[in-house]
């Protein structure tokens, strides 16, 4: 599940309340079934939190560091060095355990910091902008590790990238002035938003006869030029009722009418409109 | 606790801050060991312990072991680790306060290798050397609780130094100028212990003190989480 807001709609706050680091000035946090104002030390052990800024004690070396925090999350001593060796192992640090932390790239401190934040086995990882100050590898290197890390746990992360979000998330949580515009998937978000079916096509109609087609197919709502072309050709949008894929009538009606079809196009609605359009939407 | 008490001193003897508070303080009393035993022929361990060098630097070095416990963590982010692990503040303020107080503990024993010397040419006090010697600890104690609250208060390490170096000062001197402040003067009741008597009543100052920065120091932890 993603968090995603704009700057200052609370994201970091709300995951610093759910892990306990900052105390809500109303309501409760509860994880699992547990209040975590009522019974912290327990609701803290199902949580795996990766701040925001990747905090590493960098005087350890990257074992010292995942040993640490298995010790301060109270994990049981007969197994801790065989899981902190299964993390290490899981996160792709196995070749720099016995580095200092400070030594370490960008990519491989982030890699540090989401070991630290698997320790202990939590149902809960929350992740604050897990792949920023990344290059474009290790973006995809980290994002790969959170797919992964998806199957066996829940996970909630705050991003500003929102390619990632379709990506990693089957969730999002848009958030904005601290309160929630919208939950739903992302495909359902951009379907929300999208509202009605708009197609876009640049024909060469020497003769205007694109307006015959309005009475051929069934369901078309508005014919509107959009721009004229130097080489005659002209770009139109159609739109049409929702659930009708325009597309292949239109194909075989224009060819009858003898329109020479240059381009056609279904217009997208990716989550970044839908997330412009909800939060416009709040601010209204 | 014991993974922060671990840790801190594994930060301590890993960067030279252990080293250099140990070092320097065997120094200055290397310096009043000097003047006190070879210069004056006296055989007194307990006083070198009250005497000006080694005062004057431990000013300096208390805030050099303070300093960065809670103040550089803030800093750098990662109290957010701390205070979001199943740990509860207490542990980890008590964590913080038993490592730096096992770094002054070391540094008193290398001191007793002066006492063997001291034993080595003449008879001193061994009573009187162990009173000093719990005198001493608790004197440093409380400073470094005060040290612990000045860094709990502030995310500038310098300015958590500035905080318990002028606490340390103020303590030390202004007692001298006016006889109704002699109740704050920590180094006065030091002196009782160096005399080989346990004053009750110093003793349990001492350890209220340490008490009450430890719970402020809790406290104020505890606030900033409300606060942010």
């Amino acid at each position: 599940m993603d968090y995603y807001g704009p700057n200052g709609a609370g994201k970091s706050t709300t995951m610093n309340m759910i892990t306990g680091y900052i105390e809500p000035t109303s309501g409760k946090i509860i994880i699992d079934n547990i209040d975590i104002d009522r019974r912290p030390k327990k609701a803290k052990k199902e949580i795996g939190y990766m701040p925001e800024g990747v905090p590493l004690y960098t005087d350890l070396t990257v074992k010292e560091f995942v040993t640490y925090m298995a010790e301060i999350k109270k994990v049981d001593r007969k197994t801790r060095k065989e899981k902190v060796e299964k993390i290490i192992e899981q996160t792709g640090l196995k070749d720099v355990e016995k580095k200092l932390i400070k030594k370490l790239s960008r990519g491989y401190k982030q890699r540090v910091s989401m070991a630290g934040a698997l320790v202990g086995e939590p149902k809960i990882l929350i992740l604050d902008e897990p792949t920023v100050g990344l290059d474009p590898k290790q973006i995809t290197e980290i994002r790969n590790l959170i797919k992964e890390l998806g199957k066996t746990h829940t996970i909630i992360l705050s991003s500003h990238i929102l390619s990632e979000v379709s990506q990693v998330c089957n969730r999002v949580i848009i958030i904005n002035k601290g309160k929630i515009v919208a939950i739903d998937t992302p495909e359902n978000l951009e379907n929300k938003v999208a509202g009605s079916n708009i197609i876009y096509i640049t024909i060469e109609d020497p003769e205007n006869k694109i307006e015959n087609i309005k009475e051929k197919i069934e369901g078309i709502k508005k014919i509107t030029l959009m721009q004229e072309n130097e080489d005659k050709t002209k770009q139109y949008s159609i739109e049409a009722d929702e659930n009708i894929d325009l597309r292949k009538m239109l194909f075989t009606e224009l060819a009858k009418e003898n329109i020479t079809i240059f381009e056609m196009k279904k217009a997208d609605v990716t989550l970044e409109d839908a997330f412009m359009k909800l939060i416009e939407g709040g601010d209204k | 606790m014991w993974a922060v008490i671990k840790k801190e001193l594994k930060y301590y003897f890993c960067t030279p801050i252990g080293y250099v508070f140990i070092g320097v303080f065997l120094m200055a009393f290397s310096v009043s060991f000097y003047f006190t035993v070879i210069g004056y022929g006296n055989v007194n361990y307990e006083y070198i312990f009250y005497s000006t060098p080694t005062i004057f630097v431990l000013a300096f070095l208390i805030p050099l072991l303070t300093m960065r416990s809670f103040s550089e963590e803030r800093k750098n982010g990662t109290e957010q680790l701390l205070l979001t692990s199943p740990l509860s503040i207490t542990k980890i303020v008590l964590g913080k306060f038993i490592a730096a107080l096992i770094v002054a503990i070391i540094t008193e024993i290398c001191t007793l290798m002066y006492f063997a010397i001291l034993c080595h040419y003449g008879m001193p006090q061994i009573p009187t050397a162990l009173v000093t010697l719990l005198g001493f600890l608790l004197f440093v104690t409380t400073y470094i609780s005060f040290g612990m609250l000045a860094s709990s208060i502030t995310e500038n390490q310098i300015i958590a130094a500035i905080i318990s170096i002028a606490f340390f000062i103020i303590t030390w001197v202004v007692p001298d100028f006016n006889s109704n402040l002699e109740g704050i003067s920590f180094i006065n009741m030091l002196y009782k212990y160096t005399n080989g008597q346990i004053d009750i009543a110093d003793t349990v100052t001492f350890i209220t003190f340490s008490i009450m920065c430890i719970l402020l120091t809790i406290v104020v932890m505890q606030r900033r989480k409300s606060v942010k």
